[in-house]
């Protein structure tokens, strides 16, 4: 449905250093999935959502949509082709002068939607928000998460196939982001609009996302199905957002000490399967002891993935045995206080 | 004071409708030619869709140029021409040109402040939703700049006022005029007191009107 291919996007700047702000950049969303790519400020990633709808024209690659190649359109195809695709912003972007209703109604009416039809269409999207009766209201007498459900229904009202969303829960508290991201859940599920996001919050990937990639300095260096990268992170940057939303990360004089006597590994398991039967069964096989020190389960949007952060106290042989059963009963293993 | 009162108040009459008339014509020319002179600055300007380093340039220099020339100066300075546009140099309609000529570009800053001020992220939103350029520059721009656009707008007013009183030197009328004709050079005090305390009502009206106008249209 969406699907940049081979984009490169240049800054030219005047002192003859240009910013190379995306690199190559290939990505393709399915229709219906929920896309979402992570990375810090200034990895790219805005530069990279802005090239989905041509707000930023790529230097070099290409853009599709639905089959179309927006590079290749009219300045007036383009336009119309925008219709199709649906944004929502960090900042919400509404008319202040305008009230809820009219916020909705005026890209409608500008759109050429006729009158007739305008009411019911900001109504019904009003309704898939929640928000019907703060029709009335202006945006400043709202909270944020209020103006991003108008702002989500002004982009929903134009029936878009696509939703771009620009950081659209990062100035908002973490209830709220909840909120949205339910939200967005349920657009995703009950109108099947296909959704690209990009975010700095892992939580909002952990949450919504079937999907996703990780940029850095214009570079995708990761990519993978949330299951995937929450199980098997490659790169050092993913790792570390990771230990953004669980507690997965021990000091490294922690880890020494323990290291003293066995070894520290973190087990990660994919779906139900706790992992307790399993370290019950290395005590009993192999006569480690194994102590927990940190563990937690995530739930993502398509699975649930379980980390167990281990001291597993034995002989060296008897680890070494207990981790390879631990490995043939597929649970992924990362030793920690290795350089 | 009935005796002041019969003799000036027809004369009163006279110079306030002549000043609201010379304000309220070259206003109007004005805020025309400012708008449109603002929007093309803006539209223009390095960084935008339409940008145009040599229009944006052209009347960035042009408003610059006009600016710098005290008014008292370019009302004798555009006699010729305005002579040429209205057929006469003098009256009402003489000081129309000159006051338009002197306004319009101030009002051109103002209201592109005013527009500069639009919160870009709105636009771009417009822009992504598929939204023409120019149906961006009414429904987005000129209307949330609206509270803006009327304060600023109210000050251009006020200073309208102010030189309509100099367009007295080529017998505009008005009450800056007699002022000067009847308070300073004939020294008539009590006209003078009389004309000041109206121009402080008149302002003051103005500037309270406009901030009431701004204040109903902010809606934050």
């Amino acid at each position: 449905m969406i699907k940049l291919e081979n984009v490169t996007k240049v800054f030219p700047s005047k002192k003859g250093k240009d910013v190379t702000a995306l690199d190559n950049v290939t990505i393709s969303v399915n229709k219906g999935e929920i896309h979402g790519v992570i990375g810090y400020s200034g990895a790219g990633k805005s530069t990279l959502i802005r090239c989905v709808n041509l707000l930023e024209t790529p230097s070099k690659g290409k853009v599709w949509i639905d089959g179309i190649d927006l590079t290749k359109l009219s300045k007036e195809k383009l336009r119309q082709t925008r219709q199709k695709v649906g944004m929502i912003f960090q900042h919400f972007n509404l008319l202040k002068t305008a009230t809820v209703y009219d916020n909705i109604a005026i890209p409608l009416k500008l759109l050429g939607v006729p009158k007739s039809k305008i009411a019911e269409r900001v109504v019904k999207y009003l309704e898939i928000v929640d928000l019907v009766e703060k029709k009335d209201s202006y945006p400043a007498q709202l909270s944020g998460g209020q103006k991003q459900r108008v702002a989500i229904a002004r982009a929903l009202s134009q029936e878009p196939q696509v939703l771009l969303s620009d950081e659209a829960t990062s100035a908002l508290d973490p209830e709220t982001t909840n909120s949205i991201l339910e939200l967005l859940l349920k657009i995703n599920a009950e109108l099947g609009i296909t959704i690209l996001l990009i975010t700095h919050e892992m939580n909002v990937i952990q949450k919504i996302c079937d999907y996703v990639y990780v940029i850095e300095n214009g570079n995708l260096i990761e990519q993978g199905s949330t299951i995937e990268l929450f199980t098997k992170p490659q790169q050092p940057t993913t790792k570390k957002f990771l230990n953004t939303i669980s507690q997965r990360k021990l000091s490294d004089r922690l880890v020494d000490e323990l290291k003293l006597e066995g070894r520290v590994v973190r087990l990660t398991f994919l779906g139900e399967n706790t992992g307790q039967p399993l370290l019950s069964k290395v005590t009993q096989q192999f006569y480690v002891e194994p102590n927990i020190l940190t563990a937690n389960i995530i739930e993502l949007k398509n699975g649930i993935v379980g980390n167990l952060v281990v001291h597993l106290i034995g002989n060296d042989q008897q680890v070494e045995q207990s981790l390879s059963f631990l490995q043939e009963q597929g649970v992924e293993i990362e030793e920690l206080g290795v350089n | 004071m009935q005796s002041f009162i019969d003799q000036w108040l027809p004369i009163f009459y006279e110079a306030i409708k002549d000043t609201f008339l010379m304000v309220a014509i070259s206003l109007a020319f004005s805020v025309l030619i400012g708008i449109i002179l603002a929007i093309i600055l803006i539209l223009t300007r390095p960084g935008q869709p339409l940008q145009n380093k040599f229009v944006y340039q052209f009347f960035n220099l042009l408003i610059n140029v006009i600016r710098s020339i005290p008014f008292i100066i370019l009302l004798f300075f555009m006699l010729p021409f305005t002579k040429f546009i209205v057929g006469t140099s003098i009256g009402v309609e003489g000081a129309i040109v000159p006051l338009v000529v002197n306004a319009a570009p101030y009002i051109a800053r103002l209201i592109e402040s005013s527009l500069l001020e639009v919160n870009q992220g709105v636009i771009e939103a417009y822009r992504a939703m598929g939204i023409k350029t120019h149906q961006i520059i009414w429904n987005v721009m000129l209307r949330e700049a609206r509270p803006a656009i009327v304060l600023a707008l109210t000050i251009a007013t006020i200073s309208l006022i102010g030189a309509t009183a100099m367009a007295g030197l080529v017998g505009a009328g008005g009450l800056g005029d007699l002022a000067y004709r009847f308070g300073h050079l004939r020294y008539e005090t009590d006209v003078m007191y009389v004309t000041v305390i109206l121009l402080i009502i008149i302002v003051q009206g103005i500037q309270s009107i406009g901030n009431r106008l701004a204040a109903r249209m902010k809606k934050d």
